[in-house]
């Protein structure tokens, strides 16, 4: 089985947000990027897949800037990663997630994919729409908030768990689709010291950018940090009971949060 | 020149949901009265929904009543709106942000060629241009995009806007055919639906407001306190990874970086210090309350009301006094 695995380096969690000086975007100044997230959920399940299904490869593919984008894919090499594509983004470009899944998907269509994994949403713009998108444009149904995923070798399907709004839908798929895992149901694994230092020298397949479709664009113009809560108004009481009714009578009043 | 905006319905159990509302107010509003805003609906079922649709102050509603669409394959839906906007003229097609919306939107995006936004807060139009905002990095900062027309697709984020008044006259229904589908799109099929896992009550990626509970309450048998509150309150109930890990509640209750993320209007956190992880699956709540023994607890910097103390004592009170308040 060939199985593609969709990895968007992000800003690791610690990061101190900052607005860039044009006030646009993230400040990335000495910003860490990592694989982290839901898309660490899916490589994990890739991997496991891989393990289940004898003669199974797992190819990590990125879009982005260097060096962060190559770095993310060595970082997938030392977990269990067979394969790597790095489709270049000239330094400074900002990822718009549709011409994210326009570049991802022309790199997916030239290389065998029998599943296409993705994190359910980026850790950092959490749009969650290149999945779907890359669904249309492989023309391959696409599911997304997938908690649990197996391969049923004896009806040669996937069988898997999705977690929506309405409760948990079970589905079967006898043939490719992208999924977006929703969490760290799998405790991802971390990479032994020997495989890091063997990623170093790994190859990872470069991709230039193919001329991008005239079409419609987006474009951050604004990035903002909300002012600082000014911390919790703390409730000054006696007894439970008064704090109860306090509380409520605010969450009324002022806050209006249910009549 | 304002063309019609296209609003899609989601429907769950039977009747649209309050997103979908939502996105009537926030297509009245872009459309400024000088184009209509048209209701689409999709599934087997459809039609009963339509009918409530056309109550809700759409211009008119267009149906598509075909059983492909019931195993409640996004991809089908997509190539329906698609077709539906084209044959209406819109520019604008609206969605709530759900699972499902966002998955539209994605797909709507190259088969329609619109522009796409997903958690979408606020939307003004200027020129050709739609600027949107919308939370990202788990709420710790908010974007503000620029799409490009002629045409847009947005997911709303659920929870942000008013629903509309019911209209006094109903508009009219139009029943519209499927378009044949890529045979690839068909491959999967929902074998079961399974209740949702949080138990009774809203969902934790729905309900308006969420009570969790953290490693503070120190059993899987004292989580009841949890519940009874959020029972009270019409909640649903969600946990720290101190409890799910603990198998205290099962990892679909787990709040944050590596669980859900959501936008209630009211979060409640109980016995939860606020580790950054936990605080990125729910920072952008509307008002956050804590409840947490330790002056100290990185929590109460982000919420908006605190009460220190043992939430052994505070949470039947506060039980007691929402259903006194509510009558219940
Ligand atoms: C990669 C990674 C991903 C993670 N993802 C998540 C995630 O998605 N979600 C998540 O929640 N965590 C996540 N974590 C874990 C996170 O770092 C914290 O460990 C976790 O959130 C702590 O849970 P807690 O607040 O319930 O427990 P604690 O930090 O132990 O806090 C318990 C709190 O309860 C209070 N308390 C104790 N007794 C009482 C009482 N009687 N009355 C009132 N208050 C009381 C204490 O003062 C304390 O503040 C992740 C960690 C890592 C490394
Ligand atoms: N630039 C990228 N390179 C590789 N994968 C990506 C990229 N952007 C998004 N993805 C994948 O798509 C998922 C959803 O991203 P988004 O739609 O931006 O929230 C991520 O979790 C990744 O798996």
């Amino acid at each position: 089985m060939e199985i593609v695995v969709c990895l968007k380096p992000v800003p690791e969690a610690e990061t101190r947000l900052r607005a860039a000086t044009d006030g646009r975007a993230l400040d990335s100044e000495g910003v860490k990027f990592v694989l982290a997230g839901y898309d660490e959920s899916a490589l994990e399940q890739a991997l496991l897949l891989k393990e289940s299904i004898a003669g199974s490869r797992v190819h990590a593919v990125s879009y982005g800037p260097g060096p962060r984008t190559e770095e993310v894919l060595r970082a997938a090499i030392a977990l269990g990663a067979d394969l790597a594509t790095w489709v270049e983004a000239p330094p400074g470009t900002a990822l718009d997630p549709i011409a994210a899944a326009r570049a991802l998907a022309a790199a997916i269509t030239s290389v065998p994919h029998d599943l296409i994994l993705c994190g359910k949403q980026a850790g950092d713009d959490e749009a969650g729409l290149v999945p779907p998108a890359l669904g249309e444009l492989l023309s391959l149904p696409e599911f997304s908030s997938v908690v649990d995923l197996r391969w049923d070798a004896g009806t040669s399907r996937f069988r898997f768990l999705r977690s929506t709004e309405e409760g948990g839908e079970r589905w079967e798929s006898s043939g490719p689709c992208v999924m977006g895992l929703q969490q760290a149901w799998n405790d991802p694994r971390t990479a032994k010291l020997p495989n890091i230092l063997r990623s170093r020298k790994a190859t990872i397949a470069r991709r230039p950018l193919e001329p991008v479709p005239a079409g419609p664009r987006s474009e951050s113009e604004r990035f903002e940090l909300p002012a600082p809560r000014t911390g919790a108004r703390m409730i000054e009481y006696k007894t439970p009971a008064e704090a109860a009714q306090q509380l409520v009578r605010l969450l009324r009043e002022e806050a209006k949060v249910f009549p | 020149m304002t063309a019609p905006i296209l609003v899609v319905g989601e429907v769950q159990a039977g009747h649209l949901t309050s997103p979908t509302l939502e996105c009537i107010t926030v297509g009245q509003h872009l459309a400024a009265g000088q184009a209509p805003v048209i209701g689409f609906v999709a599934g087997s079922s459809a039609r009963s929904v339509a009918d409530e649709f056309s109550h809700v102050g759409v211009a008119r509603v267009v149906v598509v009543t075909d059983a492909t669409l019931d195993t409640a394959l996004v991809a089908a839906t997509a190539h329906a709106v698609a077709a539906a906007a084209e044959r209406v003229g819109a520019d604008t097609v609206l969605v709530g942000g759900t699972t499902f919306g966002r998955e539209l939107v994605g797909r709507l995006a190259i088969r329609w060629n619109a522009s796409a936004a997903s958690s979408v807060t606020e939307v003004r139009k200027e020129g050709d241009a739609l600027h949107v905002r919308r939370p990202i990095f788990g709420g710790r900062a908010t974007e503000t995009r620029r799409l490009d027309g002629p045409r847009f697709v947005l997911a709303l984020r659920p929870h942000t806007f008013p629903v509309p008044p019911d209209a006094a006259v109903p508009s009219n229904i139009e029943e519209v055919p499927l378009p044949s589908l890529p045979p690839g799109l068909l491959v999967a099929r929902r074998t079961a639906l399974e209740p949702t896992s949080e138990g009774v009550g809203p969902s934790l990626g729905d309900a308006s407001i969420v009570v969790s509970g953290g490693r503070g309450v120190r059993t899987a048998e004292n989580f009841h306190l949890v519940e009874e509150l959020a029972a009270a309150l019409g909640a649903a109930v969600g946990a720290s990874r101190a409890v799910t890990d603990a198998g205290w509640r099962p990892s679909s209750f787990q709040v944050g970086q590596t669980g859900r993320s959501v936008s209630p209007q009211l979060y409640i956190a109980v016995g939860i210090s606020g580790a950054i992880q936990h605080l990125v699956g729910m920072l952008s709540s509307r008002v956050i309350v804590a409840i947490n023994s330790d002056a100290s607890a990185p929590i109460f910097r982000v919420a908006d009301y605190g009460i220190v103390g043992d939430l052994f004592q505070i949470l039947p009170a506060l039980t007691a006094e929402i259903r006194r308040v509510r009558g219940l």
